[in-house]
């Protein structure tokens, strides 16, 4: 291959590798959104602590990393159902205002209790893969990263075959579409909140626990996320699983393909920029809601 | 309480705001007063539309660094003083607003604040990476508090705290004076139906766009002219002025104050600039008891927590009922 | 009644100052002990804090106990003046140190001339910082350009290497850094091949290791702190770039070589202070640090050793804890220590210093070249 298409197609790998987790966490934070109505500013701090507790469990208590990465979901998830169960559900008809209040709460809360248990050090996780790069064509890339895009397309497809094809799936998309109607006909709606959170917050940790091999964790790190996702959706379309995917992988590849062609400072400003192009010309976002 | 007896707490409240730097030595004491006026000015704006129109804007501290800025440059670049710079500054925060609030402020519900946060963020983008103009993270130094030029007296030096607290009292009183004739007028009014019920509002012909527009203009405007007073103050602009925190800090001031009213954000504004510099050794445990009151005083205490407090300490004769105006 | 409790408790709090007389020499110290540079700033504390006790056990100076107060700057620019403030007004100290982030310290400047306080850093880089014509602030560090005069000549002998890419943080330190090494290696025979920069939230930068990649380099030189150093060093090996790393930053510390792992093995240090030189000071140093505080010194360590020990000489030739006396004496500093002498030019920047080149390998830095600064 030409040195130049070498580059392209480098270029379009990372952005497929980072598109594919910044997918992940945005389906995570759409289901949140879509079915119980709140935007969750403390998706980050989930994927935070899927870092952190993937990292705590391998190398300080010595799991393997392949349990750890699951375990440490388990705990995100265990989490989540203590906070749905503690403070969401209250909140169940609650106004945006509040909701969004609690959640920037949570989100402070969370980071800064990561920050007296673990200290502002930031920490990789270690992997039992080997760490010599693997070359095709030219192109680089190495067994983690392989990893990282395989367990986050896996999750993104179980998270697309959830909601289409099991039970709670689709409780979850009658609750998105009409919660009143959803139960008159019998849909527990406590119960579904419950899968919904729990869900989108075992989609943030996965992420931060699978990309944490090569991208340092930080209890702030949490922010950055946040507002990634953020981004996403908004370009995607708030409430569309879709949206979420295409966003993701639509942002990961130009953030990528701008950071390779244009001066680096400005890489960020692409996802903005584009939020700006999609509220001015199709404010519903890219995908309406599904 | 009856309105004279209002009047005649507000000139009292008035008089013992004026006697704190004879009464106050300590110059340390006197920054926080002074930071905590700046911060009053900032969250009368924010209330307006968080308390009044009911709308979430996390743009907020954005428009705080941008008011900040726009004096700072111009003071760095054309040398204009904060006699200028204030106007300004408050200018042109509320002709940004402006801007933006036509493209989002029809927008409702969660994309508007989701948008508002990617606005802020946009605007750190700009500060930090435009380093022709904005010098980057090297940011802007050497501002300085200006004198103020009296006929027949002369220059009169306000950099020394006990002085510039006044210039700072004097801005926070017009502040409060600025959102209380709003507050109290039929906008006012008009802000709080189109909380308490949008659609009614809108079948009686009055818009909702335009009403939060005027909120969010004149709340900005405010944000910007307390920017260029603690950029003046301080003396250093950088881009750190539009961290997320500043929002969290405001929204804490303004929640917990008791949203909705006036004298609430500005009593929080005090409280939550002193308490973090009394809790100082305490700095992780003081963010985690922070964000727990904001989250419980949220789920439970929707009028804050200033209020109710005060009310229990108050003889009951002097309670009042009405939480929709200060 | 919460209103009552912290009444009170702001009542004691203004009181307490009123107890304690002038009996010490009081020294302020400013530093991100919370935040995303704690790390460091703990160890810069510490080590200042070790070193007060050291010279207290002696007898302290002028006859009196050094009183270190420290304030949490976390690195942000209005929180570090509010702790100067406390510190000069409340606490009545008669020198500052800090505030490490070169736009904290700027800040903080501000308060020094205000009060006319003297302030040194001993890690803010910025350029600028000096050229403000402020009196009472001093550098004891060499600015990244100083270190690029020093350095750049030697760098394409040292890692045998022609083609330059520079890959730094996008803020006046990787900027400058890319705007004044270049000139010594291209004198040196050196050729510049890309320049790429990151922002400070960037956790991944594929992006930009792929462009520096397309450009094939022989070396690359960065300016980065541990954590996108350690992020990096890994990235860039994971996409197989095999080139040596030239790194301005914490790129022989601790904690980097642990977050990179074998990521960092042939790394190059650029650094004013690295725990493996050799000197009878440094020897006596790193043996205290490493019984005292169980890791080995960063450079970070080795700044608040030379911010203090010039601080407290200065107060000794002053011959009083009178801040102006302390600023004058400042001036005149001709101080031998850890990485040699040091004097303030007429903008108070410190020159004549040595500075280092660290090579890593197997988990050690040793020192492979050296240079001292010149005068600016």
């Amino acid at each position: 291959m030409s040195a130049s298409a070498t580059i392209l197609a480098q270029h379009l790998l990372n952005g497929v590798l980072i598109g594919c987790a910044y997918a992940l966490i945005a389906m995570g934070l759409t289901m949140i959104f879509g079915v119980m109505n709140i935007a969750n500013f403390a998706h980050g701090e989930f994927y935070m602590l899927g870092g952190f507790l993937a990292f705590y469990l391998v190398s300080l208590m010595g799991l393997g990393y392949f349990l750890a990465l699951p375990a440490a979901v388990a705990l995100v998830v265990a989490l989540a159902i203590v906070l749905q169960h503690g403070i969401f559900r209250r909140l169940r008809d609650a106004p945006m205002m509040t909701t969004t209040l609690v959640t920037i709460g949570l989100s402070l809360f969370l980071e800064h209790v990561a920050l007296l248990m673990w200290g502002p050090q930031p920490q990789s996780i270690p992997t039992p893969f080997p760490t010599t790069p693997l070359s095709f064509l030219g192109i680089y890339t190495t067994p983690l990263y392989l990893f990282c895009m395989a367990v986050t397309a896996a999750l993104i497809v179980a998270g697309h075959l959830v909601i289409r094809k099991t039970k709670m799936g689709k409780a979850m998309r009658a609750t998105f579409q009409n919660k009143e109607a959803s139960a008159l006909v019998g849909i527990r709606i406590d119960r579904v909140y419950m899968y919904a959170f729990a869900f989108g917050a075992a989609l943030a940790a996965a992420a931060g626990a699978v990309l944490g091999g090569f991208i340092p964790v930080e209890p702030t790190t949490g922010g950055v996320v946040t507002l990634k996702a953020f981004v996403v959706v908004i370009l995607g379309g708030m409430g569309s699983f879709v949206g979420a995917i295409v966003g993701g992988l639509v942002l990961g590849i130009a953030e990528a393909l701008g950071a390779g062609y244009m001066p680096t400072g400005w890489k960020d400003a692409i996802g903005f920029f584009a939020v700006v192009l999609v509220l001015l010309f199709r404010p519903e976002g890219l995908f309406r809601r599904a | 309480m009856p309105e004279t007896g209002r009047r005649l707490a507000a000139a009292a409240a008035v008089l013992v705001l004026a006697a704190v730097p004879l009464a106050v030595r300590d110059e340390y004491y006197l920054h926080l007063c002074i930071v905590a006026g700046v911060f009053v000015i900032a969250v009368l704006g924010l209330d307006l539309i968080v308390g009044y129109v009911g709308q979430l804007s996390l743009a907020h501290a954005a428009f705080f660094a941008l008011g900040a800025y726009t004096s700072g440059l111009l003071f760095v670049r054309a040398k204009w003083s904060m006699w200028l710079g204030l106007p300004a500054a408050a200018i042109a925060t509320g002709l940004i607003a402006f801007v933006l609030g036509s493209v989002i402020l029809r927008t409702r519900g969660h994309r508007f604040i989701i948008i508002t946060v990617v606005f802020a963020e946009l605007m750190k983008l700009v500060a930090t990476n435009w380093i022709d103009m904005t010098r980057g993270f090297m940011g802007l130094p050497g501002l300085q508090i200006p004198a103020l030029y009296v006929p027949g007296i002369g220059a009169i030096d306000l950099a020394a705290k006990g002085r510039f607290y006044y210039v700072v009292l004097a801005a926070a009183i017009v502040a409060f004076v600025v959102c209380r004739s709003i507050v109290r007028s039929s906008i006012g009014r008009k802000f709080i139906l189109i909380r308490e019920n949008e659609p009614l509002a809108e079948s009686l012909g009055i818009s909702a766009f335009r009403y939060a527009m005027i909120a969010f203009v004149v709340g900005a405007a405010l944000a910007g002219a307390a920017g260029s007073l603690y950029a003046h103050y301080v003396g250093f602009v950088s881009p750190d002025l539009f961290n997320f925190s500043y929002v969290t800090i405001m929204l804490i001031m303004v929640i917990l104050g008791g949203k909705g009213t006036l004298a609430g954000p500005a009593l929080g504004a005090v409280i939550f600039t002193f308490l973090p510099e009394l809790l100082r050794e305490a700095s992780h445990w003081r963010m985690i008891i922070f964000a727990t009151i904001l989250i419980v005083a949220t789920l439970f205490m929707p009028r804050g927590i200033v209020f109710p407090l005060v009310e229990h300490l108050l003889p009951a004769r002097w309670r009042t009922r009405d939480a929709g105006a200060a | 009644m919460q209103a009552l409790k912290l009444f009170a408790a702001a009542a004691l709090l203004a009181l307490a100052p009123l107890a304690v007389a002038q009996e010490t020499v009081r020294i302020g110290v400013v530093q991100p002990t919370t935040g995303p540079v704690a790390y460091d700033g703990n160890i810069y504390v510490n080590t200042v804090k070790m070193i007060v006790d050291d010279m207290n056990a002696k007898g302290g100076v002028l006859g009196k106990k050094i009183e270190l107060l420290v304030e949490d700057g976390a690195c942000n620019p209005a929180q570090s003046v509010n702790a100067a403030e406390k510190l000069v007004t409340r606490d009545k100290v008669v020198a500052l140190l800090g505030a490490f982030c070169s736009t904290s310290t700027a800040a903080m400047m501000e308060v020094a001339k205000k009060h006319k306080v003297p302030h040194i850093t001993g890690i803010s880089t910025a350029a600028q910082l000096t050229e403000q014509g402020n009196p009472y602030f001093f550098r004891a560090v060499a600015t990244t350009p100083m270190l690029g005069n020093a350095f750049g000549g030697v760098l394409p002998a040292a890692v045998k290497a022609k083609r330059f890419a520079f890959l730094v943080l996008n803020d006046d330190w990787g900027r400058s850094m890319a705007a004044s090494y270049p000139k010594s290696i291209e004198n040196a025979g050196g050729q510049i091949v890309a320049t790429e920069f990151f922002q400070q939230s960037d956790l991944q930068f594929l992006s930009q290791i792929t462009k520096v990649k397309a450009a094939n380099p022989d070396a690359i030189v960065l300016a980065a702190n541990t954590q996108q150093a350690a992020a990096l060093s890994k990235q860039i090996r994971d996409l197989g770039v095999t080139v040596p790393l030239i790194g301005e930053g914490s790129w022989t510390s601790d904690s980097y070589l642990k977050l990179a792992g074998p990521a960092s093995d042939g790394v190059y240090g650029l650094v004013e202070y690295v725990y493996t030189i050799k000197n009878p000071i440094n020897d006596t140093f790193v043996k205290e640090f490493q019984a005292k505080l169980k890791e080995n010194p960063t450079k970070f360590a080795g700044a608040a050793h030379n911010a203090i020990h010039i601080m407290v000489d200065a107060i000794k030739r002053a011959g009083a804890a009178d801040p102006e006396k302390i600023r004058v004496a400042l001036e005149k500093t001709d101080y031998n220590g850890l990485v040699g002498n040091i004097k303030f030019d007429d903008k108070h920047q410190a020159y004549g210093q040595t500075v280092y080149l660290a090579h890593v390998k197997g988990g050690v830095p040793e020192v492979v070249a050296t240079a001292k600064i010149a005068k600016p």
